[in-house]
This record gives C-alpha cells, structure tokens and sequence, in this order.
C-alpha cells in the first residue's frame, strides 16, 4: 500500500499520466465538439487507427515525420467528413455509418500493412518518425515541476494548448457559439440563417483533426510504430471523458487526465502483482457512475422543484 | 389609400406528399398596418407565412415588395429584406442568455471574439427603445414565457425588421401578458413596422388589427377593414357556414357520478404550477364540456386522468373506485377511452398495420391473447369488424395506418377509443384540424355515444363546438376552473368567454353547487 | 392540411384496392431486395477494384473469395461454425434494434454468457443433455442480467445506451480476461486457457456424427435455428413482441395505449442480452471447448450487419448470416490462396453498412420507380 502511494505521487508517475493521457484527452476534444453540435461521433476509434496507420506509412516512406502528421491528419479529417456525409447528404444513420467506419479503418489499416510489408501485426520492422519531445528551458530544472512539464511530447502540449482553445472556440468565438446553438435547438439556429448541415460538417471534420492527432500521438510519440488496432478502445474512452465531463472542454480535460492515471497506475501496479484488468475498469465504471448519478440528479431537481413548490403552497394556506 | 408593402400573389404550394396547403392565394399588406391573418388550424396561413419568410418554397405566384418582385429563398433573404417572424414555438437556445439569443448569427465581434458587452449594451437599448422589459443577461430557459416571447420580437427588430409575422402569439400567454404584447405592437406601429398578426382568436383580431384576411382550405376567402367586421362575420368567412351546429340531441338522461375529480394538482417537471385543485364530476349519459383558451392546463387535465403524468394531490375516482396516478394500463382497465389531442403523434403508429392500431388497449386480454400467444384470427375479425362499422377506407387491416388520409386515421382512433365499451370517454379537440364531413362524424359519435349512456368529458377549445354539444359546461383558466354551468343551453359566447379571458369568475360555492 | 372524410357510399371498390395494395406490397419487397443485392454488389465491386489498384489479382482473390467456402468440405463446415456464431449475435442485435433501442452490448453479453456457461461445464458435474442445457441456461441468465443494465438505464434514466453499453462491454472484457488469466487457467501453465469443458457439456461436432469432417461446426446450428424461431415467435406472436414492435413505431403511441413502455424497453436489452449469451456458450462449449482470451474478436458488431442487412427480420437472418459469414471464411481463404489480406472482407462490409443505412439510395429507386408508374 505505501508503495502504491509513493508511486502515485512520484513526479515520474504524473508526468506518465500526462503521456499516457495524450491520446484520449485529444480525440475527446474532437468528440466534444461533435456531441455539442448534435452529431455523436463513435468513430473516434476509426478515425485515429487511420491517421496512426497513414502517419507512420508516410513518415517511413517519405522520412519525414512532419508528412506523416499532416498526411494522418488531412486522412482521418476526410473520413470524417465522409461519415457527415453519409450522415447529412445521403441520410445514414449516424451510429451505424460510424460502426462501418470503425470496421472499415481497422480492417483496412490492417490490409494495408499487410500489403506493404507482408505483416499483420505491426510496422515494427519500418523505420518511422516520432514528433519531437521538448525540453522547455528554465522549467526543466525546476525541481519536481521540471521532469512533469518538460520533455514531454509536442503533441502533449498540443493537447494542454487545444483545451485551452477549443474552450475559447466554443464560448467565444461566433462559429463555435453557432455550433452550439445548432446542437441544442437546430430550429433556432436555422431561423437565424445559421447553416446546420455547414456547422455539423465543421464539426465532424475538426473531431476529425483532433482524433487525427490523437492516433498520430499514438503510432508516431507513444511509440514509434503502427500495430493492428493499437488504439485499443481508446475512442471510445475518450467519448466517455467527453461526458464525464459534462460536454466541458476542461471537464473532459479531466475526465481524459483521471482516465489517464487509471491506465498509468495500472502499469505501475502491474508491477506490484495487482492485476492491470481490475484497474483498467476504473474509469469505465465511473463513467457508467457518472451517466447514472447524472441522470437522477436531473431528476431529483425536478422534484425537489415540485416539492418546493408544494411547501411554499403549504406554508401560504 | 396606403401604398401597398407586401404583395403575395396567387401563391400555390403543393407538399411532396400532394397535400395543396394554399391554393391560388393572394394577400397584400399595406405599409404600417396590423394585418390579421385568421382562419382554421390547417387552412393555409401557416404555410403562407412561411413562404414569405423563405421557410417553404411556393409550387406557383410571386411575391412583390415595395414594387420589386423577389424570390425568399431562406429566411437569411426575408430578414436581408427587413421580413422578421416570431413563431409559435419559440425558437431560442434555451442554455444561452437573452442576449446571446438575440444576437445570434449576427453576434458584434472584436479581436476575433465574441464582443458581450457590446451585445448586452445593444440588446439593452433596442429593449428599452420599444419598451419590451426583458434582463439581457437572464438565461433562457429560467425566464416566463411572456418575456420569451419579447426576446424572440426583438430578435426580429435587432436583425432591422420592418415587417413582424407573429404566429399566433397569444396562444401562450396569460392575459395581462397579452395586454403588455397588444402595447408593444401598436408601439412598433407607431414607430414605423409593419405587423401580420395570425390568429384564430377573433376578439382578439377585432381589438389589435386594421384589416383582416380570412383564410379557408387553402384559400383566401377576402379581406376587409377590421372596422366593417364583427366576430360574428369572421367566424362566418373562416367556417363557411354558420358558427353554431344545430346539433340534434334529445335531453340527458342523467345517471350516477361516473367520474369524481377532486382537489387534482400538477405542477410540471419545471416546477410550474399548471393544476391548481380541480374538481367536478361527469355523470354517465352527459357531456360535460370544459372550455378554455388553449394552454391553461387542458392538455394536462386529460393527460393526468388518463395515467400519463401524475399528479401531485387530489384524487380521482372512476365508478367508484379509486384511480389517482394509476398507469394508462390501469386507468383503461378501469374504464376511461381517450381520443387524444394529437391523434397522429399519440393516437396512432403510423409504420403499424391498422390491426396492431385497432388493438393497442387491448391486446393482451382474451381473445386476441390466449395462452401467452397473440390470437391472429380474433385481432383480424375485430379490424374487420371495426372497418366496416367505421366505414375506414382500406382494403383491409393489414395496410399501414400512415397510407390513410387523415379523417381514416382518425376513424381508426374514434373505433378503438368507442368499441372498448368506457364508461368514460375523454375527447380533447377532437375535430381540430378535421373538415366538416370529419366533425359531423366525430359529433354524430358522441352524442350517440352520450345517449348509450356513457359519461363524456368534452375538452375543447373552440367555443361554439363545446356550447352546442355540452350538457353542462365548465370553464378552465390558469389551471382552475372558473365556472361550472349547470346547462349549456342559453348561455351565450360573450358570457362565457368572459370566463374564459378571466373577466369574470364564479365564487367557490357556485362553482361546488354545480360539481 | 385538410383532412378529408370519404363518403362510405362513394363507391369505394375494395376488391381493387385490395389487389392494388397486395401489388404494392410486392413491389417494396423487389426494391428492398434488389436495393441490397445492388449493395452487395457494389460493395464487392469497390473490393475488387481496391485489389486492381493495389496491384493484386482480383480474378484469384475474388474466385479464392467467393468459392472458398464450398471448395472443400472442412472449409464448408468452418463457414457454417461462423455462420452460427453470427446468426445467434444477429437475433440477439434485433429484438433492442426493433424497439429502437441502440443496444451495443452485445459482445459484453457473449463474453459473460461464454464465462458462465464454460465455469459450469469445466466444474458442475451434470448428466449428459442436462450438462449442455444447464450451463447454456445460466449463461442466458447471466447475459440477460447484464443487459438488464443498460436497459434500465435508458428506461428509467433516459442515460445513453450507446454510451453504456460500450462501457460495460469494456468493463466485461476486461473482467473476463482477469478471471481467466489469474482463476481458470491453471498455475504454471505456458498459455492463457481454462480447462478443457467437460466431455457431456461439449456441444457435438457433425464431423463426428457424419463421418464428414466439417470441423468444429457443432450442434449449436440447432440452437441456432430453434432460436430464429423463437425470437420469429416472440417478435410476431406474442404480446411482448407486439409491444416491442409499438415502441419502436411508435413510443408516445404506445405508452398512450397502455403498454409499460420503460419496462418493455428495459427487456428488450436484456432479451437480446440473453440470446448473445448463447453466441458466448457456442463458442465456448462448442467451437473452442474451452476459454481463450478474447474469444469474441469483435464478433458482435458483425452480428449488427447481419441484423441490419435482414432490416431486423429473425426469418431472414440465417440468410444473411449465411451470406456474411461466407465472405468471412472466404476472406481467410483468400488470404492464404491469394495473399490478399482478409481484411478486405472488412472494408466490402464497412461498405455493406454505409450504402444499406444510406436511406437515399432506396428512396432514389421508388421515386425512380413512381416517375416511371406516373
């Protein structure tokens, strides 16, 4: 027990949380401003096998780590406009035409490894870029701060930077705050000449970019390869912390960090003998929890509206 | 004579499904004036408008104005043309404030972002320049419907509307709030808008407007100056025949208490107070009729006694037997049929056989359920039965209820609500947005039904239906009611719709005496 | 707008309209099918320009692909094992999806049925029938306590299923993998697997009936079927299934006629939840005899295809089960005749789903159709 405490709070163990947290935290911002907009992306999953697949492809083949990013990303930004497409143009149900996405990028990120190096399992045996890890000056020698925030991941602070801006692109800026209009009431939107189907394309193709950058994180920083189904249901976590969090950017900030350090600490006691599946579950049950206490605290205001409203009676007669 | 600002011109629209909703109308409205569109629930005024404001596209006709011809593609186009409109159900962001609703899609910017302050200064003032009181920074959802209703008139202004459609705006309002809106409307006026008021409330059309335009299936029927008509004539143009059916029915044969509400209370999931302890009795073999304004707790009156929401005190019996908060199971079982208000959202399922619609209260039960397995023969002879009885045009059950016209469908409803043998049948509206073949049914039915000698609540909101077919009558406003005659007959529509406005109100003892 | 009242005695000829309707209904029957095999078609075709492009042969591929599963008989019996497995998860997915229901927790359900039923057959001793019928029982059970979860949830919460069940199928997964790594498998043991299932509870093999070697495609395919009929039964013939079908027609329709909406609501989860359980105990007492770790490998979204394409229908979806496990098997084949990875199979369903859930595509061929009648 006191050895699970000093791992937890060991600067290592935090500055794990961070990196391991990367790849939920970034597809949760995209699947935030998808869910605001009305439009439930569940191809999160897809969506990052692709752009995790594409990156490290392009950057072997072309050595050049900064073509892989774009190339995974501009990717996984068609494919999801592909599913708004399917989903506004030609009317598909939207969690089937996700499913079918989520089946078509794991299957085919598969098939396509498989043709290139005759492999199916991974693209361990190609050379691929790595984003860049970043030493901050002054900071990394501050004591215990230090080895946290510095000498991470570019695209970890590419995931503290976006929270920060997809907050300030949903409250207060005039797209975002139309794209939020649009999830609440589409009919008030339309009145006022705010284009529906534009802004839930908008807003699938930047779920896109950001699942984009969450697989790149993934195949091209976590490590430095491509596996078969490497995201590991991480898409579907991170549509989990976008509803822990309350449909926040900085809740799901920390849905995805809390997520994070489930998954941190269940390496770390994997070293201790306790069983990583049982820590693993941690952040799927408080999201089950969370999805229930919400729904009765929404009901239990209802009452209690109700019952002061009888009280109030009861105490004018 | 006033130059002429709007000009609709032999508008058609055909719906893909092929229903004509306007047929060759043609509507001008002058510069400055409040122009009342009146006429029945699907008569076309709705459509119109829509057309004007770039919401639907005419199938044929043109629109001219201030002399120009121009297409209303969208509404961005009718608002870039100074054309505002407030519609029935408010289209606002409940979760953002007063002034993020108002300026939406046109928010002031600086430095890339959203300028609030600017937004709360401008709202402020357009607010305070028409005298429409509302708090810029008050969120939507927490506010009363009146001030809603503000918020969505000055959105109109704050995009420079010079013409306001207001869809019957009245509907949700409760009097004093209409009094605060008739204020401001002829404030607006007096700066310079133009104003269609659509409506079906005829006081309320000879109070506010200047002229009127009558619209009736589809077509316009005429316009004239509001001064050189009277409610009487109106409601002659909107109907086509005189208001008051002669309804053929001997005297009631009264019987014992069928249903005994009393002290009945619902407050909303909102916390809005909607039930205020009701209570009265309907006796088997009478109708007994409430009147009222639509949105005074009708809705919620029926859906309460027929299990669909609860109720938070009183009780209500059945024959005897207490029925408080049972569930819609139970309070059928029981005994109470319900042809529901929104029969095409509530009374039928469209994608279901006309079979499975005829049973949905009764399937479980023998002889369409026996030994845990649906019995097929007995559900076909029953919608066969009822088929034939009903005269619904189908070849027969198995048809899809939504390949019905919409007077077919309601016969499936009426069939199954009549032949479950109630001992009390709730009708809420039961002929709004029907044609008069459709009515004459629907009434032929209850009083049929009323002297089988089965008790009948009546819940409508047109006037003239509820006083030509109601043994007694029953007022309800805000959540009360107000009066409880003991005989429909030789009351008159200024008495009791001085009930219904809530100018007059029976004292608490008159009100007992007649239960 | 207006609705109009026909008049009874306007000569209305109810024997045409009779024939007119029967016409009609066979019409939409043509366009859905045809709307499908069009689908199927397409889908294989961008397969098989997808293989042109990346320089294989998909004359080879596509005839490995395609007449793989009957080129040889234990191929055969591998297609029908699978086909088994999907036409099971397919009525599983069909009874939540016919209430409207978005229930994607089928592949949680097949892991507990496959964990319950498995522990008793390795550890209950119980005499022969009674060893196949009890373990699968209480591997329904529990599969229909699992997906009582999610559906009171929804029922009585209004909390979103497809959020919930995802949840629980990753809680499951992993609670599966825990027991059977640190309880069933045994103590020193070089790979990750319970016992074998006890002789009595292994579901037979036909090849050991027959004398034809089919592989591991067992009795289960009776179950299988027995379960098309049952749910058939359930859906069409009794009151729970004419409930079912209301709420998903109609909910407000059908909470205003009576029917205990939340609680039917609720069942349909944990009915389906129950049936994927039996998937769960086909692969487990019958395919595999045992537990594997991840015995399922995302078989339960197939089941959703396989649902979807019978558009919920249990009589048709032996059929698509049939056809869609064919392409699996074929797939594989493919794969080590051709080498084409299997995948491809994935992408030709991935395209299944998109173009049959593309509502334009139907509506284009009956307007199409309308144009051509006008």
């Amino acid at each position: 027990m006191e050895e699970a405490f000093r791992v937890i709070f060991s600067a290592a163990f935090v500055a794990a949380v961070l990196r391991v947290s990367t790849p939920i935290v970034l597809p949760a911002l995209g699947g935030l401003i998808a869910e605001r907009a009305g439009v439930t992306n569940i191809a999160l999953e897809g969506l990052m096998l692709i752009a995790a697949c594409t990156g490290v492809l392009v950057s072997a083949y072309t050595k050049n780590a900064w073509l892989g990013l774009i190339a995974g990303v501009l990717l996984a930004t068609l494919f999801s406009l592909l599913l708004a497409f399917f989903y506004l143009q030609l009317k598909a149900d939207l969690i089937l035409a996700a499913i079918a996405l989520n089946i078509l990028a794991s299957g085919g990120t598969i098939f396509i490894v498989y043709l290139l190096i005759n492999d199916k399992g991974s693209t361990a045996s190609l050379v691929s870029g790595q984003m860049p890890f970043i030493d901050i000056p002054i900071i990394k020698d501050i004591p215990i701060l230090g080895p946290i925030l510095s000498g991470q991941n570019l695209l970890t602070y590419v995931m503290l930077i976006a929270t920060g801006l997809v907050s300030v692109f949903l409250y207060h800026t005039r797209t975002g705050t139309h794209l939020r209009a649009v999830g609440e009431n589409p009919d008030a939107a339309r009145s006022v000449g705010i284009n529906v189907k534009l802004q839930q394309y908008l807003a699938l193709g930047l779920s896109g970019i950001f699942a984009g950058l969450g697989g790149i994180y993934l195949s091209m920083g976590y490590v430095k390869f491509f596996a078969r189904d490497m995201t590991a249901g991480r898409g579907f976590i991170a549509l989990a912390a976008v509803y822990l969090g309350a449909k926040q950017p900085v809740g799901t900030l920390i849905a995805g960090l809390a997520f994070g350090a489930a998954d941190a600490l269940s390496i770390q006691l994997g070293n201790l003998q306790v069983p990583t599946q049982i820590v693993q579950m941690i952040p799927y049950i408080a999201t089950l929890v969370a999805l229930v206490v919400y729904a009765l605290v929404q009901r239990q205001r209802a009452v209690n509206r109700q019952r002061k409203f009888r009280q109030q009676q009861a105490a004018s007669v | 004579m006033a130059e002429s600002l709007i000009e609709m011109r032999n508008i058609t629209k055909i719906y893909p499904n092929g229903v004509r909703a306007d047929n060759d109308v043609t509507f001008e409205v002058r510069k400055g004036e409040i122009h009342a569109l009146v006429g029945e629930n699907g008569a076309g005024k709705s459509t119109l408008m829509k057309i004007l404001y770039g919401l639907e596209r005419p199938s044929a006709g043109q629109i001219v104005l201030r002399g120009q011809p121009v297409t209303i593609n969208t509404p961005q186009e009718a608002i870039a043309l100074g054309i505002g409109m407030v519609h029935q159900n408010f289209m606002l962001v409940p979760s953002f404030t007063i002034a993020e609703n108002i300026v939406l899609g046109t928010e002031p910017v600086k430095g890339g972002l959203i300028d609030r302050k600017t937004a709360g200064d401008r709202v402020r003032q357009l607010a305070s320049h028409y005298g429409l009181a509302i708090d810029p920074d008050a969120v939507v959802d927490a506010v009363p419907v009146g001030m809603r209703q503000r918020v969505e008139i000055l959105k109109a202004l704050y995009r420079g509307a010079d013409v306001l459609i207001l869809d019957e705006p009245t509907a949700v309002l409760t009097p004093q709030e209409t009094a605060e809106l008739f204020a401001a409307i002829k404030q607006l006026v007096i700066d310079g808008k133009t104003v269609i008021f659509i409506s079906h409330k005829l006081r309320e059309v000879m109070q506010i407007s200047d002229r009127v335009s009558v619209m009736r299936d589809a077509k316009m029927v005429g316009t004239i100056d509001t001064k050189d008509a009277s409610e009487h004539l109106l409601a002659r143009m909107m109907v086509g025949r005189e208001v008051f059916l002669q309804i053929a029915k001997p005297p009631a044969q009264r019987g014992k208490v069928m249903l005994q509400v009393r002290d009945l209370e619902y407050v909303s999931e909102a916390g809005v107070d909607i039930l205020k302890r009701i209570s009265f009795n309907v006796y088997a073999g009478e109708i007994l009729g409430i009147a009222g304004v639509e949105g005074n707790g009708q809705t919620e009156l029926v859906e309460v006694l027929t299990g669909l929401r609860p109720s938070i005190g009183g009780k209500i019996t059945l024959d005897g037997e207490d029925i408080t908060n049972h569930s819609p199971r139970e309070t059928r079982q029981a005994g109470i049929a319900h042809i529901p208000e929104d029969r095409l959202t509530n009374g039928a399922a469209v994608t279901a056989s006309i079979s499975d619609n005829l049973i949905v209260d009764r399937y479980a039960k023998e002889p369409y359920t026996k030994g845990g397995l649906l019995k097929l023969s007995a559900i076909k002879q029953l919608s066969d039965q009822l088929i034939e009885q009903y005269a619904i045009r189908t070849p027969d059950g198995s048809v899809d209820a939504g390949a019905l016209s919409g007077g077919n469908m309601q016969k499936v409803v009426v069939a199954r609500e009549l032949s479950s043998n109630p001992k009390l049948l709730i009708a809420a509206q039961p002929t709004r947005g029907v044609d008069i073949g459709a009515t004459e049914f629907m009434y032929e039915q209850l009083v049929k039904e009323r002297n089988a000698g089965i008790a009948i609540l009546l819940v409508s909101a047109d006037l003239a239906e509820v006083m030509s077919l109601s043994d007694r009558l029953a007022v309800m406003k805000d959540g009360q009611l107000t009066a409880i005659f003991p005989s429909a007959k030789g009351l008159t529509e200024e008495e009791v719709g001085a009930y219904m406005l809530g100018l007059k109100q029976q004292t608490q003892l008159e009100i007992e005496k007649n239960w | 707008m207006q609705t109009t009242l026909p008049n009874p005695a306007s000569g209305y000829d109810r024997a045409a309209e009779l024939q007119r309707v029967r016409r009609e209904r066979l019409q939409t029957a043509l366009i859905d099918l045809s709307v499908t095999l069009i689908t199927i078609l397409v889908a294989l075709l961008i397969g098989f320009l997808v293989l042109l492009i990346v320089g294989k042969n998909p004359v080879v591929a596509f005839q490995a692909l395609l007449t793989g599963p009957l080129s040889r008989i234990n191929r055969t019996g591998r297609w029908l094992e699978d086909a088994t497995t999907l036409i099971i998860l397919g009525l599983s997915v069909a009874i939540p999806f016919k209430a409207r229901q978005f229930s994607l927790g089928a592949e949680g359900q097949l892991y507990v049925g496959a964990l319950v039923s498995t522990v008793i057959a390795i550890y209950v001793p119980l005499p022969p029938v009674l060893a196949i019928l009890v373990p699968i029982a209480c591997g329904m059970a529990a599969g229909f306590l699992l997906g009582l979860i999610p559906g009171a949830m929804k029922a009585y919460l209004n909390a979103n299923e497809i959020v919930s069940t995802l949840m629980i199928n990753a809680i499951i997964i992993r609670a599966y993998d825990y027991i059977l790594t640190y309880i069933l498998t045994a103590p020193g043991s070089q790979t990750v697997t319970s016992a074998d299932v006890q002789v009595f509870s292994q579901l037979a093999r036909w090849s050991d009936m027959l004398n034809l070697s089919l592989g591991r495609f067992n009795i289960g395919i009776v179950f299988a079927l027995l379960l098309v009929a049952g749910v058939w039964l359930l859906l069409s013939r009794t009151p729970f299934g004419y409930e079912v079908r209301m709420i998903g027609s109609n909910e407000k329709f059908a909470r205003y006629g009576g029917i205990d909406t939340k609680k039917v609501i609720m069942l349909s989860f944990a009915i389906g939840g129950a049936i994927a359980a039996v998937a769960g105990s086909h692969l487990a007492l019958g395919v595999h005899r045992r537990l594997i770790p991840g015995i399922s490998f995302g078989l339960a979204f197939e089941g959703i295809v396989v649902a979807l394409l019978a558009r919920n229908n249990p009589l048709l979806i032996p059929i698509t089960g049939l056809f869609y496990s064919y392409l699996r098997v074929g797939g594989e084949i493919m794969e080590t005749q051709a080498s084409v990875g299997s995948e491809i199979v994935q992408v030709i369903q991935a395209v299944i789903i998109l173009l049959i859930t593309a509502q334009v595509l139907a509506d284009w061929i009956k307007r199409r159709r309308a144009r051509r009648v006008a």
